[in-house]
């Protein structure tokens, strides 16, 4: 028991030994070069241990060490809490701090979306966009549905139960934009988890469902799940010949943001000096591994070009989400 | 014999020293964050999964595993001694248990329910074993029509707890029905009662509500009662020196709830989402109606206690079943387990057995060394925290306190739910003192929210209609069951007794 009462209060005593004297040297931050090998990089992860955010932040940690792109001392903390909320306020408090940094994924824009959060995706340095999370519709491998056109017919013929996870996410608004352009009517059936939809998917109780290829490619490759359609930019090499929802000309645009942010109003050479650096990151072979392993869409855009992407996506949500009423 | 031959190929991977020594650390961990209130088994993994980084994979996964089944050995001792689960699936050993220890039975119930974690965890294992093929098809076919009514099964266990004082209990349990509204629906992603606070998105978490209750609302009360002015007096007044061995009674009167209890927590386990929590409330239940004695449940009865027991170890194995066979984690802390696979670069999938041999049965194997391990360190460790209910309450009392926050705090890290887990504490202090059941609220906490999204999911799929529930063979299956647990089984148990003792018995 007293070893975990002690983890959380040097968490907390590291955080403020690692924050207070940051805060009190900030003047001296722009005499002196970016970055400083006597500074510790605050990497903030908004999530816990073992999920998507945190393998992402682990992965850039180790090849920035690996290649000594760094020269300080990076120190990565798990900040989890409300969705998100906990560990983008930390760096959102952080603001003018050129030592913070943090990852972003989906929660990143839908987080702010349903709660009163004081900050938004817009307000934060970005550095660079790195990949998206992008979803695949599959139906049970025992189905009769054999193909996207074959599914689009079906779902004419009579409006077809799709699963996913959760409402205000692009689970939700995926499908909704697919089925808007290609015009055909769907229940959405929301779950809280990808195990349960995946259940409910194997169970016959519902007739398809969206998820992330990563989870489920298990169930891909034994047949049990059959992928009709991707909504990135360009199918995994891991789904082999399924089309993406561009090549039968319903391109949705939307896509859950795997970045890179610093805390807001960070001088410019700090956001530059991070933006040269997640260039090399990005070349590197451990990356493209990481990009392979967990199936997402390599999609690499820049500095003010990613924060223009973050208001699309968020105003993109917000639009279908007041459509349907989910939020105000 | 395949299957020996792969248990036995399983073996000898985990009997090499380093393996070994991996699965005491887990088992030894497990323990300690099962001891401690709120600090579950899925928290205990997260925070060392990071540390396993280096390790090599078939070491790591059998430490992490023996963490989460070693939790539920733990979980129960809070239980029992200060009326505050350890964790979520603990919380039905309280009923029962904590009466055991006010009896002066805390030696007895601590052994006992060390044996019942031992043999659910075992028969789990085993049925593992020769089993895992056939009970991937079980939690195959389970869609949110047959969720909503496994939920309904659950609350069969409300109905229990109610018991006579109906009017009190039914209205502890809407106040946990109320609670579960909170949080963002799942259907329509609008925020119920959130005030726009970002830690209620995610609703309210019944593991501080249950430490409040059950661990300080306790506390308050012994403060009410004066029992901190007994000067040496510990949190059980003791009538006479007790036993430390359970009788011959204990193990003889329990023999066939451990069956019970280990095939039904199994069961449950393998469904994806149900877990160790509703197998343990199930267990109970069942074993209530199946009793002859139903009237004694609450009051101390060694059956109440191992029959929670053995079903919530067994259930954890049962959760390897999706785990393995099918990549889908059926909890919380099985998805870290199966975030630890990704990490290392395996593919959770039907084909992970076999493309995995190694890993896979050098875990089955390690879970049968694990369960003796865990057996062995709970009878050692049993004579020190009996010890625990000697203390002076004044001095244990500040203790507890301490825990139970920092218990809660270590969860998610969250201020919001130490508050609540304050008020829980007061208002579980007045609920002791009117006589209503907070067990009622914290199962219908739990439960609500289940059946909610499940029915909503039913309906939306079946566009309004109930025909779903009699049209999937899984449904009829679980009404089937009900059926016999709620009519046949009270009927059969009332022949054998009097009508007056029925119409107590308030089921």
């Amino acid at each position: 028991m007293f070893n975990t009462s002690t983890t959380w209060l040097r968490n907390s005593l590291c955080a403020t030994l690692i924050v207070a004297p940051v805060v009190l040297a900030a003047p001296a931050h722009a005499q002196s070069v970016y970055p400083s090998a006597d500074e510790t990089l605050d990497w903030t992860i908004a999530f816990g241990p073992g999920g998507g955010n945190d393998i992402m932040a682990r992965t850039i940690i180790d090849i920035l060490t690996k290649y000594d792109l760094y020269p300080g001392d990076i120190s990565p903390e798990n900040r989890a809490g409300g969705s998100g909320a906990v560990g983008w306020g930390h760096l959102f408090g952080q603001s003018g701090d050129p030592y913070g940094i943090s990852t972003t994924s989906g929660s990143f824009v839908t987080t702010p979306l349903q709660a009163d959060t004081p900050w938004q995706p817009a307000d934060f340095t970005p550095v660079a966009l790195l990949a998206t999370d992008d979803l695949v519709l599959v139906v049970n491998g025992s189905s009769a549905i054999q193909n996207i056109e074959d599914f689009i017919a079906a779902a004419n013929a009579g409006p077809m139960n799709i699963g996913g996870t959760g409402t205000v996410n692009v689970d939700f608004i995926v499908p909704t934009l697919f089925a808007e352009k290609a015009g055909f009517e769907f229940e959405y059936v929301s779950f809280n988890s990808m195990a349960d939809q995946t259940t409910a998917l194997l169970s016959d109780a519902l007739d398809a469902m969206v998820g992330n290829p990563g989870e489920i490619l298990g169930m891909i490759d034994s047949g049990d799940l059959r992928p009709l359609v991707y909504s990135g930019a360009s199918t995994p090499d891991a789904l082999g010949d399924v089309p993406t929802m561009g090549d039968l000309g319903f391109d949705i645009g939307v896509s859950m943001p795997r970045g890179l942010i610093l805390a807001p109003n960070v001088p410019v050479e700090t956001q530059e000096w991070w933006i040269a650096t997640m260039r090399k990151v990005v070349d590197t072979p451990e990356w493209a591994e990481y990009i392979k392993t967990n199936t997402l869409t390599p999609t690499v855009i820049y500095g003010e070009e990613f924060r223009t992407f973050l208001t699309n996506t968020k105003d993109g949500f917000e639009k279908v989400l007041k459509s349907v009423g989910a939020i105000d | 014999m395949d299957i020996f031959g792969d248990l036995v190929m399983g073996l000898s991977i985990a009997i090499t020293p380093i393996n070994l020594l991996y699965l005491l650390i887990g088992a030894i961990v497990g323990m300690v964050v099962g001891v401690i209130p709120g600090f579950g088994p899925s928290a205990g993994l997260a925070i060392l999964l990071p540390v396993t980084f280096g390790m090599d994979p078939t070491g790591a996964i059998m430490m992490l595993a023996a963490i989460y089944y070693g939790a539920m050995y733990g979980g129960t001792i809070t239980s029992i001694l200060l009326n505050t689960p350890g964790e979520s699936a603990t919380v039905a050993s309280t009923f029962d248990g904590y009466p055991l220890a006010k009896k002066g039975r805390a030696g007895p119930a601590l052994v006992m329910q060390a044996v019942a974690s031992f043999v659910g965890g075992t028969v789990g294992v085993i049925l593992i074993t020769i089993l895992a093929p056939m009970f991937s098809q079980v939690s195959r076919s389970f869609g949110p029509p047959e969720y909503f009514l496994l939920a309904m099964m659950g609350m069969l266990t409300l109905i229990v707890m109610i018991g006579n004082h109906w009017k009190l209990g039914l209205i502890s349990a809407l106040i946990g029905f109320a609670l579960g509204t909170v949080g963002v629906d799942l259907e329509t992603g609008q925020g119920r009662y959130t005030f726009g606070s970002a830690e209620l998105i995610g609703g309210i978490y019944f593991i501080p509500i249950a430490i409040g209750l059950f661990g300080l609302g306790e506390l308050f009360y012994a403060f009410f009662v004066g029992m901190h002015k007994s000067g040496s007096g510990g949190i059980v007044q003791y009538d006479k020196e007790a036993a430390f061995w359970p009788s011959a009674e204990d193990w003889l009167s329990t023999r066939m709830t451990m069956v019970r209890g280990s095939i039904l927590g199994f069961v449950v386990g393998v469904i994806p989402g149900a877990g160790a929590t509703i197998a343990s409330l199930m267990a109970y239940s069942t074993e209530r109606s199946m009793s002859k004695h139903p009237e004694r449940f609450g009051t101390g009865e060694m059956a109440g206690l191992v029959a929670p027991e053995t079903a919530n170890n067994a259930a954890s194995s049962g959760a390897m079943i999706p785990l393995l066979t099918l990549g889908i984690p059926g909890s919380a802390s099985t998805a870290v387990l199966l975030a630890a696979f990704m990490l290392w670069g395996l593919r959770p999938g039907p084909l992970f057995m076999e493309q995995n041999p190694e890993l896979a049965w050098g875990l089955i194997a390690s879970m049968y060394l694990g369960n003796m391990i865990l057996l062995a360190i709970s009878v050692f460790a049993i004579p020190l925290f009996v010890q625990i209910i000697k203390v002076p309450y004044r001095l244990l009392a500040p203790i507890i306190v301490v825990i139970c926050t920092l218990g809660t705090f270590s969860v998610h890290a969250s201020f919001i739910e130490t508050y609540l887990m304050f008020a829980a504490g007061i208002v579980g202090f007045f609920m002791r003192l009117y006589g209503f059941s907070p067990a009622a609220l914290v199962l219908a906490l739990v439960l609500g929210p289940l059946a909610e999204e499940a029915l909503r999911q039913t309906l939306t799929i079946s566009r309004g209609s109930a025909m779903i529930f009699l049209e999937r063979p899984a449904s009829l299956w679980i009404i089937g069951v009900t059926i016999v647990l709620v009519v046949v089984l009270p009927f059969m148990s009332r022949h054998g007794k009097s009508a007056g003792n029925a119409e107590k018995s308030g089921t």
